[in-house]
């Protein structure tokens, strides 16, 4: 069996799982207006980290995931051979050196926590986090290493920020995934962790199962969402039947619900491909922004809490149906024992990844 | 056991495929280094013209390796093929165009912000191949065959049959590419620690 | 030789960044969004909307529109024309 557990997050909402939790639990947004920080001096809708500014952005945050994680974990395997960290990141510390943006992180918290092993970053746009996450569980299952912590993170930038304005693609409000009305994403930066291991008891507190998933190419469009679902689709129909779990047994979707038109009516189109319209289903992005490389361990890790919890967050700026294939999209938290979540996300390049995580 | 099948190197002024030149730069020529290969190997995507060097690199590798390969679309399902490639650099090339396109009065262009990730050349070449196989790119200090070895492994041992393996350093200060395929045979350069170096200091060499 | 028409393929060669190409790659008819032509996606016609204003001053609002007008070079000089006349 594969142990998840230690989860941390570090968002606009609190520095770790529990204060992030409470503020989903009030469903309180990281989101505001950031004034004049556009292109052309708009004021835009930004999930920013308060206080956190100048050089060495990124590092600041892996450093303070990693030492939430160490706190939740036998921390003497953080030094171990059979222990390797992965950073999961699209632009990491591009803002402090343009042409190496992770070495400096990778050696400086190789040498803080006296690490064996160099971290390895895994930057594949929007999936980085679930796909990340997945090759854990792989290194886990091959016996490649014991423990493998993973660290997914992104900070807020000119340049991103730019870049989505160029492709019409920032929310003029804050973002509304699934809903009729939703324009485009809200950008948001944060880091999320987790230790994935062999070991139960590594763990300070009670782990939860990965059940690891598969990732699948759309081979459509480098920036485009398919129009079918099909990498999706084949994404999570693969890391279902690898683990032999029926659609009966998945009883949460935590989707990836960027906000933008095409990317969400892709995904209603792949969910109700896969006969999973009905499963209670958010998107976070409403409560942290897109976070890009960090989003799918921020949001595996709420799904985590959710487990634990025993409670459905409802899927922040969703009002009235938006897509062509309805989906049963949560209006209201609401208490619910789940045993079994999918986690799934699609990005730039085509890539669609997903993963499960089940109680133990 | 696994075999590398073929490789590609893309170096500063050649272009080699399982180790034999087939392509020269004309130093003399207008055309950038990738064009003269698209050219001299008489290739017809003009989505080329589009692509950032990261992507251009890849492509050309890819179609020649194919061409090394012949029947590799056809000898796997579509989602067989596992894409593998890392760098050093990241989109930093890319990245750099991008950050000129905004700052100096000009306005950030989408289509340079949309190669600003590594990744999308996994996209390209998926796309124009219709494989919906596996996708990773990693950024390594530098190229470390055990990352291809390990994480192939994987791959392999959970449904993918062939992987297309890539080191691809494509920056101002060189060009440094190595693209490899790697299936299942019963004789030939066995995938693994000293071949893979072998095949990655043929470019360093230069 | 029609200059408007070699100024438009320098123009998008500029603006998208394809300085891989040529002004004598491009031909007038050759369908730009289409694969066998230069293979230009929405993401280009971004670039081309930006294109009309900034060199020629012609602002483009209806989407429809430039579907019809960025077919080819042709289709592109002949919308300029239309619109400078009017």
């Amino acid at each position: 069996m594969i142990y998840i557990g230690a989860e941390v997050i570090v968002s606009p909402l609190g520095d770790n799982a529990e204060d992030n939790w409470q503020a989903l639990a009030e469903n309180r947004s990281g989101i505001a207006l950031v004034p004049a920080v556009g292109f052309n001096k708009e004021d835009i809708h930004l999930a920013k980290i308060a206080g956190l500014n100048g050089r060495l952005r990124f590092q600041q945050l892996v450093i303070k995931a990693l030492i939430g994680v160490k706190a939740c974990i036998d921390d003497s395997i953080l030094t171990s051979d059979r222990t390797i960290v992965l950073i999961s990141s699209t632009k990491g510390a591009l803002d402090d050196n343009l042409h190496d943006q992770f070495g400096e992180t990778c050696a400086a918290v190789m040498q803080q926590f006296n690490l064996a092993h160099l971290p390895l970053v895994i930057s594949n746009a929007c999936i980085s986090g679930v796909l990340t996450l997945n090759v854990a569980g792989n290194m886990v299952e091959a016996g490649q290493y014991e423990h493998v912590i993973v660290i997914g993170c992104d900070v807020a930038s000119d340049f991103v920020l730019y870049g989505f304005q160029s492709l019409f693609a920032v929310s003029d409000k804050p973002c509304a995934p699934f809903d009729a009305a939703r324009n485009g994403i809200t950008l948001g930066e944060g880091c999320g962790a987790a230790l994935v291991s062999a070991s139960e008891s590594v763990f300070k507190n009670t782990p939860l199962q990965l059940l690891t998933g598969t990732s699948a190419n759309d081979a459509n469009h480098i920036s485009g969402p398919s129009r079918t679902g099909e990498g999706l689709v084949r994404s999570v129909s693969r890391t279902m039947q690898k683990h032999g779990i029926g659609t009966k047994e998945i009883d949460f979707i935590c989707a990836h619900g960027t906000g933008t038109v095409f990317n969400d009516e892709m995904e209603a189109i792949a969910f109700d491909r896969l006969s999973l319209p009905d499963k209670p289903l958010n998107s976070l992005k409403g409560y942290f922004g897109h976070t890009l490389g960090a989003a799918g361990l921020i949001e595996t890790a709420v799904c985590m809490q959710m487990m634990r919890n025993g409670m459905l967050i409802k899927s922040l700026g969703y009002r009235n149906e938006g897509t062509s294939r309805p989906l049963n999209i949560i209006l209201e938290n609401e208490p619910k024992s789940l045993r079994t979540i999918l986690k799934t996300a699609s990005g730039f390049g085509g890539g669609n990844a997903s993963l499960m995580i089940r109680d133990l | 056991m696994k075999v590398i099948t073929a490789y590609c190197n893309l170096r500063a002024d050649e272009c080699l495929v399982n180790g034999e030149v087939v392509s020269r730069r004309d130093a003399g020529s207008d055309d950038s280094w990738f064009k003269q290969i698209y050219k001299q190997q008489e290739l017809a995507y003009p989505k080329f013209y589009k692509m950032d060097v990261l992507s251009q690199a890849g492509y050309l590798a890819s179609e020649l390796i194919k061409r090394a390969t012949p029947g590799i679309s056809e000898t796997y399902a579509d989602d067989e093929i596992a894409l593998v490639f890392a760098n050093a650099s990241s989109s930093a090339e890319t990245d750099r165009r991008f950050i000129q396109s905004y700052e100096g009065g000009g306005s950030p262009s989408p289509s340079l912000f949309v190669y600003t990730l590594p990744n999308i050349v996994l996209g390209e070449i998926a796309i124009l191949n219709k494989w919906y196989g596996e996708n990773m790119f990693a950024v390594l200090p530098k190229f470390v065959p055990g990352f291809y070895l390990d994480y192939g492994g994987i791959l392999f041992a959970s449904g993918s049959r062939a992987l297309l393996g890539g080191w691809l350093e494509v920056t101002a200060g060189g060009t440094d590419v190595l693209l490899f395929m790697v299936e299942e045979q019963e004789s030939g350069m066995e995938f693994n620690e000293a071949n893979l170096l072998h095949l990655s200091q043929r470019v360093a060499a230069y | 030789m029609d200059s408007l028409k070699e100024d438009l393929k320098k123009q998008i060669i500029e603006q998208l960044n394809l300085e891989d190409l040529t002004v004598a790659d491009i031909a007038d008819d050759a369908l730009l969004f289409n694969d066998q032509g230069l293979g230009l996606d929405s993401i280009d016609a971004l670039e081309l909307i930006v294109l009309l204003e900034k060199y020629h001053g012609i602002q483009l609002t209806n989407p429809e529109e430039g579907k019809e007008a960025f077919k080819s070079i042709d289709t592109m000089a002949a919308y300029i024309r239309k619109r400078k006349e009017a």
